[in-house]
């Protein structure tokens, strides 16, 4: 049985790497044929903030000693632009351009699906165990009923179009995606290092991860997603009440024991993260600074990155909404709206932390979503990256409604923008408004998902708690 | 929506959600109703169909008095006599008449210079589709013997600032200048020579006298790429390498007499407002001069309506003309049409009885001629093949159209001639004055429209409807599909040997909302072969050599095996044979996919290319909504179901792009002497002009048909 068992577990593994290799394959096919997609170009894959022909500008400038920032191209970070630009151009002779810096995205991607991974199988060993502490037998008996979601979201990351056209469309999501699941992936394995490191550098490098210091902070001190705290002492109650008094006290202690792990919360991790961020963050603005001390100084740095993401200067257009808006909205109200729209994803933080504590890792996914939604200059790469994450609770989110509902929502948007744009831009047939439409359709199905999943992820915990209140009515 | 009718029973549902379920619960008449209305509408856009006006104010057509004379006439005819006596000598008339019109356009005083190109054969790219108009990066298929030489002359304008021209086109074989020919060149050069004297005009005038030697559009869209791409030192330099620099300039300026304004280099007149091409027929009209008017252009783009209007408006109203638009002949006899149309009409005049503010009855000869024309309108628009050389200019966001003037009687008759030639000059002096006057590009009216006749549009608000009518039911039926797919679930479990597996079930998490994952993936994959198969002729072209028969051959062999070996690969098979509920139910998902994946691709292709998806759709809905499992209908042996199935086998049959071709085919031409050839040589015409249709037609059309026939099969086998 045994032997059998194992062979079909590799049969499993090796089935998984199999697709890995395949995406990787098929990422290098698309990657030789750059100028028939022409996918750089496309509003909906490149960024000002995301660009790399933006970079490669930026890079250009600085070898003739100007600042990258000047002429209002480049608006990333100068460490990216280290990193990344002697790859821009460096050319090797009958290859694409950007090849190398193709190849890095590339290894990008496969090192976010790798993390993801191994943050799905911590999260599923985190499930199996707090279902077994809840005596859901049926459940944890039946391996074959959860799904590895690690595989399935690392699978999906990597096959999603939207991260195979940032990928091989030359833009730097799939760095900032790094960055962001490096982070979580600390926070899940509770490496304090780790986690403060991936999140200052994902918000040195697009700002919004920012608000991920929450389910960061919910990570490092209850660990990950569990089902509510209330369940178990349920739980306990039930059992208590259950056992004959005369083992009870040794009963109780294995119990407490049991019990007590998942919700208390612990401070020392936290006040590490702490203690590493501010570390870490001292150490990225020492480096931004000395390159950039001849062009400004730090405050040229923030006002031409953060200033730039947070006025919303350029308004040339994308798959986000708010480039139309400004585009019409008075110049005298521009800043109220500036502050409304920010503040917006402010406000939704604190409920949906005070609601899903429980689950920060969900809850990271949730401030993603919405983060991409409504952040300055969205991309595909964002979604992609939301996508990804989403197939890590494939097991608690298998109800969710409108499944097949926002599958071809998302089909159909993504294939209607590209031809919006075209009437738009090269027929001259429709106008702003046509491409605008998809935008807000684009916008309305994250808001469904978004909320679709945390309505399934709250019904799930209603639904493990309904065998402990049954057992509990029965007793009484 | 599925799930919301499950899980709120109890709790009222808000009104949003019960008109949802009561949708979803009765989408059989529903779709039925949607579906009729749909047609009804398409029937009733005649009469819909609104008078044209001109939208823009700066236009002012026929405002100013026309200043063509009987000056110009006699310059006219100066011009074709001189090449129609051209034309009898044998020797070299292939360049003297490219000669001759470049001393004509130099003793006006118009900058002159040729154009040399060479025809490209119009390849499919499968990629291109996803670019701009090709860049000069396809040069190799360059045969460097034959080549073609287009004049052109420029007339810079008193007024302007050389940014901005408008465009006169005519196009004449160079080996053999017809009569109809030389008329329109002579028009056009009257017109050039009266332009070079007027102090109105604020734009470059550009007159090509284009090669079609080797087609109209081939030599219009070279001398636009070139205008609109420059070609640089190193690629010229490549040029030459390619083709050795014929001395066709040299041979030129030796013969010509003024050399001294003929240029070299490619000379440019800044971004052009309009292009009008210039046609001359005659002697084929029975009761008035007449102009047609042909705007299609590729991929059923038109120009601007307020072209079109001020076209018509100094063509009825200043001249006198007939002016038509394409019709499809064989409709204007057509019986049922004509009762429909009495049906109208009456229904109008009881509706005008009731109420006389209500007027929407047209005399039922209107509308069945409205109905030919919209009937060709949507078939022009939807075969994606530009009508003229006009479609060229739509690529580069030119309005342009074509004229074609024709005259009622030959034009032996001195007089005669020249009132024609008087008459064609002032419309075009009047369309090019209006033209003129505008300020910015065309802008204000409709990109969006069908025409009924050469005055009436239908706009895109209002056929829209129509199609949405149509479509409306697709969604709908898709949801109650999968609405009932989830129905069947649980009953089943009940139904069946376990009764605790649904007891479990509830508690234990089924994967319940995923389960149409595996027919997406079936829909996906007969997708991708769908695209499989529209990118084979690129690489089937490639053989060198090869009869439209055989290459047709090669490409259904090629394609027939892809499929195998794709589901291969992406391990999902297609034969699964044990008919059981759950089979049932599988079917039903595949179903419900499959109609949104439709639903999908009209909605796409509505905004891409209106007509293709309207006729795609009356193709495709009813194969959607009937298609049932075969197996099911033969069993239960009912007249009805076995109607069923003939009509589904009959949409199937028909909805199968080649069957469909040759039946339309033989329906209009008769039987006789159809080969599958045909059907190739059909396809690469389309394809040569990287028509979206084309794409459209095998990706929707096989993946559709296709996905049909496996529900049926499936269920039959």
């Amino acid at each position: 049985m045994e032997p059998k068992e194992q062979s079909k577990e590799k049969k499993e593994k090796l089935w998984f790497w199999n697709w890995v290799i395949a995406s990787v394959i098929f990422r290098l096919v698309l990657i030789y044929f750059p100028k028939n997609l022409n996918l750089a170009s496309r509003p909906e894959v490149s960024t000002p903030l995301t660009s790399l022909r933006r970079l490669a500008e930026g890079y250009w400038l600085k070898q003739l000693s100007m600042s990258p920032y000047a002429g209002s191209m480049y608006h990333g970070s100068p460490l990216l632009l280290s990193l990344l630009g002697p790859l821009t151009v460096k050319r090797i002779e009958g290859q694409p351009d950007h090849l190398l810096c193709s190849l890095v995205f590339v290894i990008a991607d496969i090192v976010n699906a790798m993390l993801i991974r191994a943050t799905g199988q911590n999260l599923q060993m985190e499930y199996t165990r707090s279902l077994k502490l809840l005596d859901h037998v049926k459940l944890s008996e039946k391996p074959g009923k959860i799904i590895p979601s690690g595989d399935i979201a690392a699978l999906v990351y990597l096959w999603n179009p939207f991260t195979i056209v940032a990928c091989v469309g030359l833009s730097t999501s799939p760095i900032e995606n790094l960055a962001i699941i490096l982070s979580l992936y600390g926070a899940c394995k509770r490496q304090a290092p780790l986690a403060a490191f991936g999140w200052v550098i994902a918000t040195h490098l697009s700002l919004y991860p920012a608000i991920l210091i929450i389910p960061m902070i919910l990570l490092l001190g209850y660990g990950t997603d569990t089902p509510p705290r209330k369940l178990f002492l349920q739980r306990r109650n039930v059992e208590v009440g259950d056992n004959p008094p005369n083992d009870r006290c040794c009963e109780r202690e294995e119990v407490v024991h049991r019990s007590e792990v998942p919700h208390v919360f612990s401070w020392r991790p936290v006040i590490h993260f702490f203690c590493w961020t501010s570390l870490w963050s001292v150490y990225v603005l020492v480096l931004c600074g000395i390159s950039v001390k001849q062009y400004g100084g730090l405050w040229e740095l923030f006002k031409r990155t953060y200033g730039f993401m947070l006025t919303v200067q350029d308004l040339s257009p994308n798959i986000g909404v708010l480039w139309y808006f400004f585009a019409e909205v008075f110049d005298f109200f521009r800043n109220f709206f500036l502050i409304v729209f920010h503040g917006n994803i402010l406000f939704m933080m604190l409920p949906l932390a005070i609601r899903l504590k429980h689950r920060p890792c969900f809850l990271a996914f949730v401030y993603i979503a919405i983060s991409s939604m409504l952040k300055s200059y969205p991309s595909v790469g964002d979604s992609a990256l939301y996508l990804g994450l989403l197939g890590l609770f494939v097991n608690e989110l298998a109800d969710m409604q409108f499944s097949f509902f926002l599958f071809c929502g998302y089909v159909g948007v993504s294939l209607l923008s590209p031809v919006m744009h075209n009437l738009w831009i090269w027929r001259g047939t429709g106008n702003a408004n046509f491409y605008f439409a998809t935008a807000m359709a684009y916008a309305c199905l994250q808001i469904i998902l978004v909320v679709e999943s945390v309505s399934a992820m709250l019904n799930h915990d209603r639904k493990l708690r309904k065998p402990l209140t049954e057992l509990q009515d029965g007793k009484n | 929506m599925a799930e919301s009718e499950a899980e709120v029973p109890k709790a009222k549902p808000r009104p949003i959600v019960r008109l949802g379920i009561f949708l979803i619960s009765h989408s059989c008449l529903f779709s039925v109703i949607c579906c009729t209305a749909g047609v009804l509408t398409l029937l009733l856009l005649p009469v819909l169909a609104k008078n044209t006006y001109i939208s823009e104010n700066a236009l002012m057509p026929g405002s100013a008095n026309p200043m063509f004379s009987s000056q110009e006439v006699s310059e006219a005819n100066r011009l074709v006599k001189s090449l129609t006596s051209l034309d009898s000598k044998p020797v070299g008339s292939g360049i003297e008449s490219q000669r001759l019109i470049a001393e004509y356009m130099s003793d006006l005083g118009a900058e002159i210079s040729y154009h040399k190109f060479y025809p490209r054969s119009n390849q499919f790219h499968p990629l291109h589709f996803f670019s701009y108009p090709d860049s000069g990066s396809t040069r190799e298929n360059v045969s460097c013997i034959s080549h073609g030489l287009n004049t052109v002359g420029i007339i810079r304008a008193p007024r302007g600032d050389g940014k901005e021209a408008i465009v006169l086109v005519t196009p004449y074989n160079s080996l053999k200048v017809g009569p109809g020919e030389a008329l329109s060149l002579g028009i056009a050069y009257s017109v050039f020579s009266l332009l070079t004297q007027v102090t109105w005009l604020a734009k470059d005038i550009i007159w090509l006298v284009a090669d079609s030697r080797y087609g109209e559009y081939a030599a219009v869209n070279a001398w636009l790429r070139d205008y609109h791409m420059p070609v640089f030192s190193g690629l010229s330099a490549l040029k030459a390498e390619i083709c050795p620099v014929s001395n066709v300039h040299n041979e030129l300026k030796e013969n010509s007499v003024t050399e001294r304004k003929i240029n070299d280099g490619f000379r440019r007149a800044g971004t052009m407002a309009t292009a009008l091409v210039i046609k001359v027929t005659d002697g084929s009209e029975h009761f008035e001069d007449s102009l047609s008017i042909y705007a299609e252009a590729s991929n059923g783009q038109m120009p601007n309506l307020d072209l079109i209007n001020i076209v018509n408006y100094l063509a009825v109203h200043r001249q006198g003309l007939r002016v038509k638009v394409e019709k499809m002949r064989s409709l204007i006899n057509c019986k049922w049409l004509k009762i429909l149309g009495e049906i109208l009409q009456s229904l109008g005049h009881v509706a005008k009885s009731l109420n006389p503010q209500w007027k929407f009855g047209i005399p039922a000869k209107d509308y069945v001629e409205g109905a030919a024309t919209l009937a060709s309108s949507l078939y022009y628009q939807a075969l994606g093949v530009p009508t003229g050389p006009h479609g060229a200019f739509r690529d580069y966001e030119i309005d342009a159209i074509t004229m074609e003037i024709s005259s009622r009687v030959a034009l032996n008759n001195k007089a005669r001639k020249n009132d024609f030639l008087l008459r064609g000059g002032r419309l075009i002096e009047g369309v090019i004055r209006t033209v003129n006057n505008l300020l910015e590009k065309f802008h204000q009216s409709f990109f969006l429209y069908l025409l009924t006749s050469p005055s009436k549009f239908v706009s895109v608000g209002v056929y829209m409807i129509a199609f949405a009518l149509l479509v409306a039911s697709l969604p709908v039926v898709a949801a109650s599909l999968y609405a009932d797919a989830h129905k069947v679930d649980p009953s089943f479990g009940i139904d069946k040997s376990t009764p605790q597996a649904s007891a479990t079930d509830e508690l234990s998490i089924t994967p319940r909302s995923c389960k149409w994952l595996n027919a997406a993936k079936k829909v996906f994959l007969v997708h991708l072969w769908g695209a499989v198969v529209s990118f084979l002729p690129y690489f089937i072209c490639q053989i060198p050599s090869c009869t439209p028969t055989t290459s047709f051959v090669v490409w259904v062999l090629l394609s027939s095996f892809s499929l195998p070996i794709l589901s291969l690969i992406l391990g999902s098979s297609f034969s699964y044979g044990r008919p059981s509920q759950p089979q049932k139910r599988d079917w039903t998902l595949l179903k419900s996919v499959t109609i949104s994946a439709a639903f999908i691709g009209l909605c796409l292709m509505s905004v891409i290319n209106f007509a293709t998806a309207e006729i795609g759709a009356l193709l495709m809905v009813p194969m959607c909504l009937m298609a049932q499992p075969l197996k099911l209908d033969i069993r239960s042996r009912k007249l009805r179901k076995f109607l069923r199935v003939a009509c589904n086998l009959a949409l199937g049959f028909l909805g199968f792009p080649p069957a469909g071709f040759f039946v339309l085919k033989g329906a209009f031409e008769g039987f006789g002497g159809i080969t599958v050839g045909d059907f190739w040589s059909w396809l690469e015409s389309i394809w040569s002009w990287s028509s979206a249709t084309y794409l459209y037609i095998d990706e929707m059309g096989f993946s559709v048909d296709v996905t049909e026939r496996d529900d049926i099969r499936v269920q039959s086998g």
